[in-house]
């Protein structure tokens, strides 16, 4: 989707915190909603594609404005909201009216040392052969899925390069609307002077993770 | 069941914008209640989880890669043909480290990772990414002005080095391997491991020459 999230190559914003502190967290707040994150039960299945869907829907002056955890609870409130969780007044009081039928008890203390180490993989059997081989000229298509997708808007159209191809990944595009299916990935180089008018260094280049239907020959 | 409709959560995030307490550490505090309440969360785990990011997961792991592979070659090798397999061997697995590629810094290039669509990072190497790395600013101008925002980290790239920006659009994560600086020679491990910084490993540092005295 063309939204706010998008935001590779746009212009007019300031200049970087680099003084910022090495401190994970600058808050309370923050550190309890990554915890709670990694701590919840998953009463049901959200996966990865389908939180960014619903955290780059945050209203744009929201998403601009609002502090990074922060927006994660707004995500995770509403994927519990629509997934019929919690209600809205719910999440508001902090106060639960309704139980959910079926729920084991939640992760334990004792479960973190080894959930530490799960490593989620997001590549599978490939069922169609590569289009496209390393050293292989490609453009990136100029219209993207309206819904999830994970090409953005400054590399559509522009001529670029494989340089590497992963195999078969989940295609997020389809994750995000509840339907895994696999799709060649590749690597894609995008000189900096294709990408930008002002570029002028000729060596400097953009390398971006593009799945197979994202990308023609050139 | 989510019902994977954007313009039903585009109304949910209206609601609860309008109905939520108005500051973040209520918000959070709400939801932490619910959960418990709803049987979804206990506390403790939240501050296991918190205590691990804050003391041991973190970029003293990145660290700790980066000097093996300056002083093994054979490691070297290794990380940069699978790096999900080789810090799997120093116990460094985990939260998107399934699909970890680690990318060389050289004399005539350089390497930068940014996140322009979220804000994915190499957490079991690297912790918690850093607040600017998330910002709208950094994720803007990383990809268009390399060499602006690396000024801004007082690093002054020369024209004749490369630079190489990689956008983590899918689920490979990327983690910078800095060159070795020169005067460090017969370090051991743990004092080249020092040496190492975060912002060396997003490709925000590249120089990582060490001061006058020698290891710590």
């Amino acid at each position: 989707m063309d939204g706010i999230h998008d935001l590779g190559g746009k212009q007019g914003f300031g200049p970087i915190d680099v003084g910022e502190d090495d401190n994970p967290f600058h808050a309370d707040w923050e550190a309890r909603m990554l915890g709670i994150v990694r701590a919840m039960s998953r009463p049901v299945p959200w996966s990865i594609d389908w939180f960014r869907h619903v955290r780059e829907l945050i209203g744009p002056v929201d998403y601009l404005t609002r502090p990074y955890y922060d927006q994660w609870l707004q995500t995770y409130a509403a994927m519990m909201v629509n997934s019929g969780v919690a209600t809205v007044d719910e999440l508001a009081s902090g106060t639960s009216v309704a139980d959910i039928p079926g729920l084991g008890p939640p992760s334990p203390p004792s479960a973190v040392a080894g959930a530490i180490r799960n490593t989620a993989r997001f590549d599978r059997p490939a069922t169609e052969p590569p289009r496209f081989a390393a050293g292989d000229p490609v453009r990136a298509s100029l219209n993207a899925n309206p819904g999830h997708t994970r090409l953005p808007q400054y590399v559509r159209g522009r001529r670029g390069m494989v340089t590497a191809m992963h195999g078969a990944h989940v295609l997020p595009d389809a994750s995000a609307a509840g339907v895994e299916k696999a799709e060649t990935l590749y690597s894609v180089a995008f000189a900096a002077t294709e990408l930008w008018p002002e570029a002028t260094a000729g060596g400097d280049r953009v390398i971006l993770d593009l799945w197979e239907r994202y990308l023609e020959p050139a | 069941m989510s019902d994977h409709d954007s313009h039903r959560i585009a109304e949910i995030h209206e609601d609860l914008h309008s109905h939520l307490p108005p500051e973040p550490a209520l918000r959070v505090k709400a939801l932490e209640s619910l959960l418990v309440e709803k049987g979804m969360l206990d506390p403790a785990t939240v501050d296991a989880w918190i205590e691990l990011f804050t003391e041991e997961i973190g970029p003293k792991r990145g660290a700790a890669v980066v000097a093996r592979a300056w002083t093994d070659p054979d490691y070297k090798a290794r990380l940069l043909a699978d790096g999900t397999a080789a810090i799997t061997e120093l116990g460094f697995e985990g939260w998107a480290g399934g699909h970890l590629k680690v990318v060389e810094n050289t004399p005539d290039t350089h390497n930068l990772i940014v996140c322009t669509l979220c804000s994915c990072y190499p957490h079991s190497v690297l912790g918690i990414p850093p607040n600017w790395y998330k910002t709208a600013a950094y994720r803007a101008r990383a990809v268009r002005d390399p060499r602006g925002v690396m000024a801004e980290f007082g690093e002054a790239v020369p024209e004749d080095v490369a630079i190489t920006v990689w956008d983590s659009t899918a689920e490979l994560r990327y983690m910078v391997l800095p060159q070795r600086p020169a005067g460090t020679e017969g370090w051991d491990e743990a004092a080249l491991a020092a040496l190492v910084t975060r912002n060396a490993m997003i490709g925000t540092a590249r120089d990582l020459t060490p001061g006058p005295g020698g290891p710590d």
